[in-house]
């Protein structure tokens, strides 16, 4: 999908959606994107997550962004919150990137092997 | 950094730091000029005059929980070597514009790189922004403005992965027009090219 006339279709499809669906388990994913992130790859490993999560087609996944959190030995970070629990990965590629989307977000599983904790 | 579009997302994260709201991000390119300039302005909170000198420096930040700052130093860095320049400068009224030169045709001129890339992962931010962007290929312009958008968007929210994957096509697609078919140059992270834009391969790569 690439013309602007496609947007409008894709409006309409998304604002049915919103109106179905419940906002009770909202999960946010977070990448950090300090000068220490966007050089160890955080820009890619965001844009595999915007993709993944738009073609398995997600619902009530809020995508957010935050500066360099101290941790840049690890970078690229993503953490991934849900009410109170919390979780961070590290060292996050591409290939990672698509599998915490299918294993975290998809089937609920923290893959702890390339977790830190917090 | 390997492409210049990284850097320059590292800049609008500089000024979402600072407080932005708006964000005015330009790219010039003019291969028979020999000059690919690119410049972030913003309206943040802005930078003090006697603060810009001790930018380049890697040890300077004003952030009160780190003790570094390399954004700045490395995109120098990426400037220097291949003689382009750097300017930083307080805007009038409120905010920063950072314009940074580039000789096109220098061998060690860093690729230019994904730009829908580093837009579509710049609009994931917490940071409600209005963000403009023109890109000039010669004679012609190409011009995004997160505003319009928005307005056609209605309520379903910019930062909708299924929007983002669309303004990225989108974008790719807008970006290789104006370009003539040739893709943006990019390097991948293994430092090969992927992008063709000399002479000698003229099929722009298929998606």
């Amino acid at each position: 999908m690439k013309t602007l006339e496609e947007l409008d279709s894709l409006r309409e499809k998304l604002q049915a959606d919103m109106k179905i669906r419940e906002k009770n388990n909202n999960i946010t994913v977070n990448v950090s994107m300090g000068t220490c992130g966007i050089a160890a790859g955080a820009r890619e490993t965001m844009k595999v997550l915007i993709e993944e999560i738009s073609k398995q087609n997600l619902k009530d996944i809020t995508l957010t962004q935050t500066g360099c959190t101290g941790s840049c030995q690890h970078e690229p970070l993503v953490e991934i919150k849900k009410g109170a629990d919390k979780v961070t990965y590290i060292k996050v590629d591409r290939k990672k990137a698509r599998e915490i989307v299918r294993r975290h977000l998809m089937e609920g599983k923290v893959v702890k092997e390339w977790t830190i904790l917090d | 950094m390997e492409e210049l579009s990284c850097h320059i997302l590292d800049l609008a994260r500089n000024s979402l730091e600072a407080g932005a709201t708006g964000l005015e991000i330009t790219i010039t390119e003019n291969p028979e000029e020999n000059l690919l300039e690119f410049q972030v302005r913003d309206n943040g909170r802005g930078i003090d005059e006697k603060d810009i000198p001790r930018l380049m420096d890697p040890f300077f930040t004003t952030k009160q929980c780190k003790k570094v700052g390399l954004g700045i130093p490395l995109l120098l860095h990426a400037i220097k070597t291949c003689g382009g320049t750097l300017k930083i400068k307080p805007l009038p009224e409120k905010g920063t514009e950072v314009t940074a030169c580039f000789p096109y045709h220098h061998l060690d001129r860093a690729p230019l790189g994904d730009l829908p890339g580093t837009l579509s992962v710049l609009l994931t931010a917490e940071n409600y922004v209005d963000l403009l962007y023109r890109h000039k290929y010669k004679q012609d312009t190409f011009i995004f403005d997160t505003k319009e958008l928005r307005s056609q968007l209605g309520e379903v929210p910019l930062k909708n992965p299924v929007v983002l994957t669309w303004l990225q096509n989108y974008l790719n697609n807008e970006l290789n027009n104006l370009r003539g078919g040739k893709t943006i140059e990019n390097v991948g992270r293994t430092g090969q090219f992927t992008g063709k834009t000399s002479g000698r391969h003229e099929n722009p790569r298929k998606k």
